[in-house]
């Protein structure tokens, strides 16, 4: 049993799985049992999704040994590009097409950039995320499009779907997307290729891992994921605001960090992640239903937050230091 | 090589000459702010500005800053765009002190300064500018509240929530404030009824707003109305859509006529929007340092807008709203 326990502990993600659990339980306690109920539910299972997906593939990039602090602003890029283009008559699989060809574009410049001049990539996509929120400003002239919602077959990424309408469509796309990249990271080789590149670079290198290629679809596949999930939230919500994703890279390097992901590559999961960005999503709105006053709601979420990284890297200790016989 | 630098240092000169005798002839007006170019409502301040720039000739230059209501980067642009030398400085005073010493040094070297969009809470006791061009927050409030009351029930309980969009920042406290000014004094007149009110801090973006004052409404399904310092709640309108609950069931409103929000007012969700006409803020003053400039006229307060705007009017508003222009 200790062994098992010991085991346990010392995955991260499932060390904050438990921590999750708890405060969905404090907070459902708090709330009077509204924070589970099917309303609220339904709130949190839109927005998620969203965020989910950003962190999924800054999970992976960092896995592999890199940042990317771009997906902000790429995830406002791509709808952008999308209604854009819509309102100039292209079609709306044109349109869609040619958003996810400028997130591929970005994740390319981003990974050349890093690999061709050895720069750290931290600095690069810092530098992309001034650039690409300067172009979403700039394709829309500062005066958004409105999406033109009846060209879009909205009903395929964000209506309601399963028991109780309390999922979305977006939803199931997130479960199918998290399910592949994990079946990419867990399954096949370019998922070792990806843990060895993040890992120690020299030694994947000298054993024949193109690790330059390998980065570079790491970043290509994290920006089409934060762009996918722009797409989401800007059918969900029905508009595209030049705005829309500011600060969400660091909630997504927050979400794979509480995840167990280290900072210095080659270690984490997609499972942790997803576990990471749930946790931010319901510290933010168990805070509400706890009526929190405004001048403390960002102190009591940074709080938590910094609670639940210390909370896992002290169940994880625990783990490690807890004997078992052998 | 040496040639090439020659005429390289030549191109250079040409060009600095073009512009010194650009800015020697010209009227010249620098526009600082505290808001980053992805705000829609800035761009159509700015698309004001520009125009009346054209009409008058002047050489004119709007500074946003990298993030949205960072007062360091505000104040670093004031000082290097003083630098030039400028004839007029037209600014956002969203600190009551932050600004003072750089606005006193301006007018000491002859400098036409204008408070625009947001003053000093002290108005003109609060530092050296010469006239402000703007919307009173305060009073904005008040009037919101005051509107938004003609449609409160008659008899019961009334339970508003007030949305503090940027907790801490005069723009979004002072509307919040003057909302909450107005419903004190509604409790007094009213003192046999049960009114209540609570601030959330309810975020700037529409799918963060959208998620938590989801989740306080879902929690407090008997709230009567929520407020909102921005124009953030155009997507609470969609939560309730999404929710089946009809317009009108939880009354909505807030400030400036995105058109996210003449949308929502058109689908009757929101029943009171309070204008300030950004196009205004940016034309007027510029007008106002014409005729001081050329005719020595002191520049005067205008009060852009406490307009209320109602459901009847959306209409006529959206073409507007969509050009920038209200």
């Amino acid at each position: 049993m200790r062994r098992i326990i010991k085991i346990y502990l010392q995955k991260p993600e499932l060390v904050a799985l438990v921590l999750l659990f708890a405060l969905i339980v404090l907070f459902q306690w708090q709330s009077g049992g509204i924070f589970l109920n099917a309303n609220n539910m339904r709130g949190m299972l839109g927005l998620l999704p969203e965020v989910a997906l950003v962190a999924i593939g800054v999970t992976l990039l960092m896995i592999c040994g890199e940042f990317d602090l771009s997906v902000g602003s790429v995830f406002a890029l791509m709808p952008m590009t999308m209604a854009v283009l819509m309102t100039q008559g292209w079609p709306f699989t044109l349109a869609v097409s040619a958003g996810f060809a400028v997130c591929a574009l970005v994740g390319l410049i981003n990974g050349m950039l890093t690999i061709r001049f050895v720069i750290p990539s931290f600095i690069v996509t810092l530098g992309m995320l001034f650039m690409a929120r300067s172009l979403t400003v700039v394709i829309s002239g500062g005066f958004p499009p409105r999406l033109q919602t009846a060209e879009i077959p909205t009903w395929l990424f964000v209506s309601f779907v399963g028991p109780g309408q309390l999922f979305r469509m977006s939803f199931l796309w997130f479960v199918l997307i998290a399910v592949l990249v994990w079946v990419l990271l867990a399954k096949t080789n370019f998922g070792n290729w990806v843990r060895a590149t993040g890992g120690f670079l020299p030694a994947a290198r000298a054993t024949g891992i193109p690790t330059a290629r390998v980065k570079i679809a790491c970043f290509v596949i994290c920006a089409m994921l934060a762009g996918f999930a722009g797409l989401l939230q800007s059918l969900r919500i029905g508009s595209v605001l030049p705005s829309m994703g500011e600060g969400l890279e660091l909630q997504a390097v927050a979400a794979a960090v509480i995840g167990g992901t280290a900072l210095t590559g080659g270690i984490g999961t997609i499972l942790g992640g997803i576990i990471g960005a749930t946790l931010i999503r319901v510290i933010d709105n168990g805070m509400v239903l706890s009526r929190i006053d405004s001048n403390w709601f960002k102190f009591a979420v940074g709080g938590l937050t910094i609670l639940a990284v210390v909370g896992n890297a002290w169940l994880r200790k625990r783990g490690r230091d807890m004997k078992v016989e052998t | 090589m040496t040639t090439r630098l020659r005429t390289l240092s030549l191109a250079a000169l040409l060009a600095l000459g073009t512009t010194a005798g650009a800015s020697a002839d010209q009227l010249s007006i620098v526009f600082t702010h505290h808001s980053s170019a992805s705000n829609t409502f800035w761009q159509a301040v700015q698309r004001g500005f520009n125009d009346a720039c054209t009409r008058i000739e002047a050489d004119c230059q709007m500074i946003f800053t990298q993030t949205e209501g960072a007062i360091d980067q505000q104040l670093s642009n004031m000082d290097a765009a003083l630098a030039r030398s400028p004839h007029a400085l037209l600014t956002s005073i969203v600190d009551d002190t932050a600004f003072d010493d750089v606005i006193q040094r301006a007018v000491d070297d002859g400098v036409i300064v204008i408070g625009v969009n947001v003053d000093d809470s002290e108005g003109a006791a609060g530092n050296a500018r010469a006239a402000f061009v703007g919307q009173g927050f305060r009073p904005a409030g008040y009037s919101l509240g005051a509107a938004m009351s003609e449609n409160f029930p008659e008899d019961g309980p009334i339970s508003v929530l007030v949305g503090i969009s940027a907790p801490g920042q005069n723009w979004s406290e002072l509307r919040g404030g003057g909302v909450m000014d107005f419903l004190e004094e509604f409790a007094a007149a009213n003192p046999d009824r049960d009114i209540s009110w609570e601030r959330i801090d309810s975020g700037t973006d529409l799918a963060i707003t959208a998620d938590r004052v989801g989740a306080y409404l879902n929690a407090n399904p008997d709230t009567t109305a929520y407020f909102d310092t921005g124009f953030w709640h155009a997507a609470v309108a969609r939560v309730l859509a999404d929710r089946g609950i009809a317009p009108g069931e939880i009354l909505l409103g807030g400030f400036d006529l995105v058109p996210e929000a003449v949308e929502q007012m058109q689908a009757g969700y929101i029943q009171v929007q309070v204008d300030q006409q950004p196009y205004m803020q940016g034309f007027m003053p510029v007008m106002q340092v014409y005729l001081a400039h050329n005719f020595g006229l002191a520049p005067a307060d205008i009060d852009t807008g406490q307009g209320i705007v109602r459901p009847e009017d959306a209409d006529a508003i959206m073409d507007l709203s969509a050009q920038g222009l209200r």
